[in-house]
């Protein structure tokens, strides 16, 4: 009313004039609106944009990253975030370890394992033990639509059937073709780790020196729902953390494969190792087929985690302790995730409703 | 053959020129903009030109200007980092409040430049003090926007914006009281 007086209507003309509530109200706000037009004040700018261009045309060339920032990949959050990289490693390792039918591990279906934050401190020390190189890089990318996603990916990006009334129509993809790393065993590199954290950690086995385990990811299509886009501030400081409304992924399982380690040496190694729980222990020496069971790592001071049924086939659900948030995993041919700040039910209802 | 071979670095090269039009095009026709709601904040020319260029750097490194959220993006970036910038000021404050007397001196009416420079922290420390959105409100319709580009901006329905404008320029000037009465 204050900002454009020709916005009322007749009617409301009408009941302001005989109203001294509505009078009274409006008065207050005009006087707030021109108090602060006249606090707000700031000097002329007269911006040279020409020569402001030349500027950020000299500025280090432009490179793809994901266009919004998550908490854990802030930089005082770094040292978890290697931890838990490494962590995501070593559970590779260990799952190949597992799969004592073949030197092939190819998930079928998802299994939960508890793991504290000793584990994972002791399990990624797993990843001192050697080189992890790239042979075919990781390159995420952030595309302005479903078929860009999908011309990346090689298959259709997943598409919900069921979203909440509330849910943001924005959504951002992003997609990755498929990703390869290569794990070499180096004993000489595992002796240095050891005497450097000073633990008694376990010798490597014999002829594991120099084997290689390779692992593949992707491709993968990840929709991010939300205004991702407008709210990351271009200040790596920003205190605006930006939570998106809800996160689909699909990627085609991941693989790894074996040369020289065989499975057994591998899983007494990986037992071996002091510091993980009685508990990560016996979780993974239950697995029933190793072979074709994803491993889920549940952080249980965090996060529980419960079986459910996605889309027919057998999935975990994974919600922290606050009921801020959960999420649900499963494989039906490729890895599906449905991850957001709603409640297991909802998640569970959106996986479900799933097409892809 | 040979034709074929030479299409693809020609296609790029293309590729690569319009992204880099369509970038000047966008910077043109918004820098302005961008960098007067950065003075808003700063209420300090040269550093909200800063600002202004940081927030089109960014912008170029994770988006295509060709994107239809661009204009809005610019928008909430410069008013967010603006603001940022002066949630960072304290220390530095204390350095400009020690060298004003010094620099008052070299203008016509040094009292009131003075009263004035004054006047602007209390209002900046205020504005920096309301929580993120309803600053970024006031400061964006401050700057000339429309309510449909705040809206846009700040991912917002277009309806909300007249009460969260009228709630945060209460919010702003019991905060300025509160900030001048400290």
């Amino acid at each position: 009313m204050f900002d454009d007086p020709d916005a009322l209507t007749s009617s409301d003309r009408q009941h302001y004039a005989g109203c001294a509530g509505c009078q009274a109200r409006y008065a207050g706000m005009a006087d707030d609106a021109r108090a602060v037009a006249t606090l707000l004040a700031a000097p002329d700018l007269q911006p040279d944009v020409a020569s402001a261009f030349k500027r950020v045309q000299s500025a280090p060339a432009a490179k793809p990253r994901f266009g919004f920032s998550l908490p854990i990949l802030r930089p005082s959050s770094r040292p978890m975030f290697v931890g838990v990289a490494a962590a995501a490693v070593a559970l590779a390792v260990v799952a190949t370890a597992f799969a004592n039918v073949l030197p092939l591990f190819q998930p079928k279906t998802v299994e939960p394992v508890p793991v504290t934050v000793a584990d994972i401190q002791s399990l990624s020390a797993l990843s001192e033990y050697g080189t992890l190189t790239w042979s075919t890089q990781p390159q995420p990318k952030i595309v302005l639509s479903a078929a860009d996603a999908e011309a990346i990916a090689g298959f259709k990006a997943p598409a919900a059937g069921y979203l909440p009334s509330t849910m943001s129509k924005t959504i951002t993809y992003a997609a990755m073709p498929k990703a390869v790393a290569v794990f070499t065993f180096d004993a000489g590199k595992a002796a240095t780790a050891a005497a450097q954290t000073g633990q008694s950690l376990p010798k490597l086995p014999k002829g594991m020196d120099g084997s290689k385990l390779t692992v593949t990811v992707g491709p993968a299509i990840v929709e991010v729902y939300g205004k991702m886009n407008a709210s990351s501030s271009s200040d790596a400081s920003s205190q605006q953390i930006n939570v998106p409304e809800l996160v689909i992924g699909e990627s085609a399982a991941p693989q790894v494969t074996s040369t020289q380690v065989t499975t057994k040496q591998l899983e007494d190694y990986i037992l071996s190792i002091p510091g993980l729980s009685k508990d990560l222990k016996a979780a993974l020496k239950a697995i029933g087929d190793p072979t074709s069971t994803l491993i889920i790592p549940v952080p249980i001071q965090y996060a529980t985690s419960t079986s459910v049924t996605v889309q027919g086939v057998k999935g975990v659900a994974v919600g922290d302790n606050t009921g801020l948030g959960s999420g649900v995993i499963w494989i039906k041919g490729h890895v599906f995730a449905v991850v957001g700040p709603l409640k297991q039910i909802e998640v569970v209802k959106i996986a479900n409703g799933l097409k892809s | 053959m040979a034709a074929n071979l030479e299409a693809v670095p020609e296609g790029r090269t293309r590729l690569v020129k319009s992204r880099e039009e369509a970038f000047e095009a966008l910077f043109k026709s918004e820098y302005a903009r961008v960098a007067g709601i950065a003075n808003r904040v700063l209420a300090d020319p040269h550093e909200a030109e800063d600002v202004a260029q940081e927030v089109f750097i960014n912008f170029h490194r994770l988006h295509s200007a060709s994107a239809p959220f661009a204009p809005a993006w610019l928008h909430r970036a410069a008013a967010h980092t603006a603001l940022n910038r002066v949630r960072g000021r304290r220390r530095r404050e204390k350095r400009e409040l020690a060298q004003a007397p010094e620099e008052a001196s070299r203008t016509v009416d040094p009292q009131q430049m003075l009263e004035v420079g004054e006047d602007r922290r209390v209002v900046r420390a205020a504005l920096a003090r309301l929580a993120p959105k309803p600053a970024a409100v006031l400061v964006l319709r401050a700057s000339g926007l429309s309510y449909a580009e705040v809206a846009q901006a700040l991912g917002v329905g277009t309806g909300q914006i007249g009460t969260l404008l009228r709630r945060a320029e209460a919010a702003l000037r019991k905060e300025v009281t509160r900030g001048s009465s400290i």
